[in-house]
C-alpha cells in the first residue's frame, strides 16, 4: 500500500499541505494575512472608489483611470522628492505627503473636469464604445507622455522610482508588534488612509446634498433632471472627484515596494480596479468597499499560500481573476449591483 | 397671457414622427387633462414640455417665456414639476432622501417634508426605508408628493392612477384634487371618469395632434366625442 503512495507524485504533497495549514492557522500567520490582505483592499477600494463613482452616473467605463493613479504617483513623488531630504525626519515627511494629496488632488481633478467638459460631455449621446475608445486612446497618450518626460529626466520607465519610494518616513518602513504579529508600518498606514478615504467618500455621498445628486443621478439622470438637478454639472464634479482619488491612490503606492511610481502602475492598477468594480456592483459604492475587502483577503490568503506551500508568487494575482469569472457566473450584476446602472 | 402654451410642437424619437403640430394652453390656476388611447403622444408631450425630448419644430411658451431648448433643470427651476408615469422613484435612496432631492436649494427642507407626511400621513412611518421597498401604492404617494413639496406653478401628472388598487385611487385623487386648489395641473389619465372629475378642460391627443378640446362640464366619459377617439 505504502509502495502505491510512494509512486502517486501527491503523496509528498499531502503532509506539506497538513503542516502548511497548521502553520496558517497561526494566530501569527493569520493575523499577518488578515492585515497584508486589508492593506490591499485599502489600496483596492481607493483606486477603484473613483472608477465607481463615474460610472455609476455617467455610465462612462474610464479606462483612463490607471493613467490618472500612474500620473499622482509621479506627481506626488516628484513633490516629496523635491521637498524631502536625507536629514527631514519622519513627522515633516508625513506633513509633505499630505500636502501631496492636497495638490495631487486639486491638479487632478481640475485636470478630470477638464477632459469631462471638453472630450467626453461631446459624445455622451454616442454609443458606449466611443467613450471607451477614447478613454483607451487618453490613457495611450498620457501612458506615453509619461514615458518620454521619465526617460528625459534619466529614469527607467519600467522601473519603481526609487527615490520617490526613499521619501518614505522611517516609521512606515519598519516592523511594529502589534497584538500577536509584528506588522508593517507602511500598511498600517495604507489601512488608515483607506479607512480614511472610505469615509470621506461615505460622508460626502449620504450627507452632502451634492452627495445626494449623485446618488439619484446615478439611478435616473433623466428624472433627477426634472427634479431641479443640474445633471451635467453633477457630471463634471464627479468625474473630477474620480479623477482626483485616482491621483490621491497613486501617490500613496509611490511609497509601497509592491508597486511603486512606474509607467506600467497605470494597466497594474487598472484592472484590479476594474475586477473590484465588477464584483461589487457597477456603480455602487457599498459594492466597492466589500468587493475591496474580498478581494484584497484573499488575495493575501493566496499570496501566503503560494509563497509557503508552492513557493511561487506569480499566481495569486490570476485569484483575482479567478473571483471575478465566479461573481459574474452566479451573480451577473455584482455583489451590491442592480440590474441596470448608470446611462444618461 | 397663458401660463404654458405649445405652438405647433413637431417631435421625434428617431425617425419616427411622434407629435405633428400639437399647440395647446393651460391657463394659470386651471386643471387641463390631456387624453388619448396608448401611443398617441401624451407622455411625449410632457417629456417635449420638459425638454427631455426637444421639440425639432415649434415653440414651448412658459409665462410668455419660450424655453424651446433650455436644459430640463432650467425648465424644473422655471416651477414645472413632473409626476412620472412608472413613478421613476430612486430606489436606493430612502423616503425621505426622495423628498429631500425634490426640494429646490435654499427652501426648507422639514416644512417641505411636513407637507409630504401630511398628504401622506403612510410614508412617514416608512421615512427611512429605501424607497425600492415600498409597496407600489406607497412608491405613487412618493412620487406625488416629490412633485407637490418643489412648490411648481405647473404640474405634469402622467398617469398617477396606473395599475394602483381603486382604494388606493382614491387617495391619489384626494391629493390631486387638493394639490389643483393651489397648482396648475396638466393631467395625462387613461381612466377617463378620474381625469373629467378633476379637470376644468380637456385636449384629446390622436395619432400625435389635438383632435378635440373643451370644458369637462359640457361632457361626459361616455360623450361620443371620446369614445371616437378612446375606444381601441
Amino acid at each position: 500500500m505504502s509502495g502505491v503512495l510512494a509512486l502517486s507524485p501527491f503523496a509528498d504533497s499531502v503532509p506539506l499541505f497538513v503542516d502548511t495549514l497548521g502553520a496558517f492557522f497561526r494566530p501569527r500567520t493569520l493575523f499577518g494575512v488578515l492585515v497584508d490582505g486589508v492593506a490591499k483592499a485599502a489600496l483596492y477600494i481607493m483606486i477603484a472608489s473613483g472608477l465607481t463613482l463615474i460610472f455609476g452616473l455617467m455610465g462612462v467605463l474610464n479606462f483612463a483611470h490607471g493613467s490618472m493613479t500612474m500620473v499622482g504617483a509621479y506627481l506626488g513623488g516628484l513633490l516629496m522628492v523635491l521637498v524631502v531630504g536625507q536629514e527631514t525626519g519622519d513627522p515633516t515627511r508625513l506633513l509633505v505627503f499630505g500636502l501631496g494629496v492636497v495638490v495631487v488632488f486639486a491638479v487632478l481633478a481640475a485636470f478630470g473636469g477638464l477632459l469631462e467638459i471638453g472630450l467626453i460631455r461631446p459624445i455622451y449621446d454616442r454609443p458606449p464604445l466611443s467613450q471607451i475608445l477614447l478613454t483607451f486612446g487618453l490613457t495611450l497618450i498620457l501612458d506615453e507622455l509619461a514615458r518620454i518626460v521619465v526617460s528625459f529626466y534619466g529614469l527607467q520607465p519600467i522601473s519603481e522610482w526609487q527615490a520617490a519610494m526613499a521619501t518614505k518616513p522611517d516609521v512606515l518602513g519598519q516592523q511594529h508588534d502589534l497584538v500577536v504579529a509584528s506588522v508593517s508600518g507602511l500598511k498600517l498606514f495604507e489601512i488608515a488612509c483607506g479607512i480614511l478615504a472610505v469615509v470621506v467618500i461615505w460622508v460626502f455621498l449620504t450627507r452632502t446634498r451634492y452627495g445626494l445628486y449623485v446618488r439619484a443621478g446615478s439611478e435616473d439622470s433623466e428624472m433627477a433632471a426634472a427634479l431641479g438637478v443640474d445633471v451635467r454639472r453633477v457630471f463634471t464634479v464627479v468625474f473630477a472627484l474620480g479623477t482626483g482619488l485616482g491621483g490621491v491612490a497613486g501617490i500613496l503606492l509611490a511609497w509601497d515596494p509592491s508597486w511603486g511610481a512606474s509607467v506600467p502602475l497605470a494597466v497594474e492598477t487598472l484592472l484590479p480596479a476594474f475586477v473590484v468594480v465588477i464584483i461589487g456592483g457597477l456603480g455602487t459604492f457599498r459594492g466597492t468597499v466589500a468587493a475591496g475587502l474580498l478581494v484584497g483577503l484573499i488575495d493575501a490568503t493566496m499570496t501566503w499560500w503560494f509563497q509557503n506551500a508552492i513557493a511561487f508568487t506569480g499566481l495569486p494575482e490570476m485569484t483575482i481573476f479567478l473571483i471575478l469569472v465566479i461573481v459574474l457566473v452566479v451573480r451577473p450584476q455584482g455583489l451590491f449591483g442592480v440590474e441596470e446602472v448608470g446611462g444618461h | 397671457m397663458s401660463l404654458l402654451s405649445l405652438e405647433a410642437v413637431h417631435t421625434y424619437y428617431g425617425d419616427s414622427h411622434i407629435l405633428e403640430g400639437v399647440s395647446l394652453e393651460v391657463d394659470r390656476g386651471e386643471v387641463v387633462a390631456l387624453v388619448g388611447r396608448n401611443g398617441v403622444g401624451k407622455t411625449t408631450t410632457l417629456r417635449t414640455i420638459l425638454q427631455l425630448t426637444p421639440p425639432s419644430e415649434g415653440q414651448v411658451w412658459l409665462r410668455g417665456e419660450d424655453i424651446t431648448g433650455a436644459d430640463t433643470h432650467e425648465v424644473a427651476d422655471a416651477g414645472v414639476g413632473w409626476i412620472p408615469e412608472n413613478r421613476r422613484i430612486f430606489s436606493r435612496l430612502t423616503v425621505e432622501e426622495n423628498i429631500h432631492v425634490a426640494v429646490p436649494e435654499g427652501r426648507n427642507i422639514d416644512a417641505a417634508r411636513e407637507r409630504a407626511y401630511e398628504t401622506f400621513p403612510d410614508l412617514r412611518e416608512h421615512r427611512h426605508r429605501d424607497a425600492g421597498t415600498l409597496s407600489g401604492g406607497q412608491q405613487q404617494m412618493l412620487a406625488i408628493v416629490r412633485g407637490l413639496v418643489g412648490d411648481n406653478d405647473l404640474l405634469l401628472v402622467d398617469e398617477p392612477s396606473e395599475g394602483l388598487a381603486p382604494l388606493i385611487v382614491s387617495a391619489v385623487a384626494d391629493a390631486l384634487a387638493a394639490t389643483a386648489t393651489e397648482t396648475t395641473v396638466l393631467l395625462v389619465e387613461q381612466n377617463l371618469p378620474l381625469a373629467l372629475d378633476l379637470a376644468d378642460r380637456f385636449y384629446v391627443l390622436d395619432d400625435g395632434q389635438v383632435v378635440d378640446s373643451g370644458d369637462t362640464n359640457e361632457v361626459d366619459d361616455d360623450d361620443e366625442r371620446f369614445r371616437r377617439y378612446l375606444s381601441a
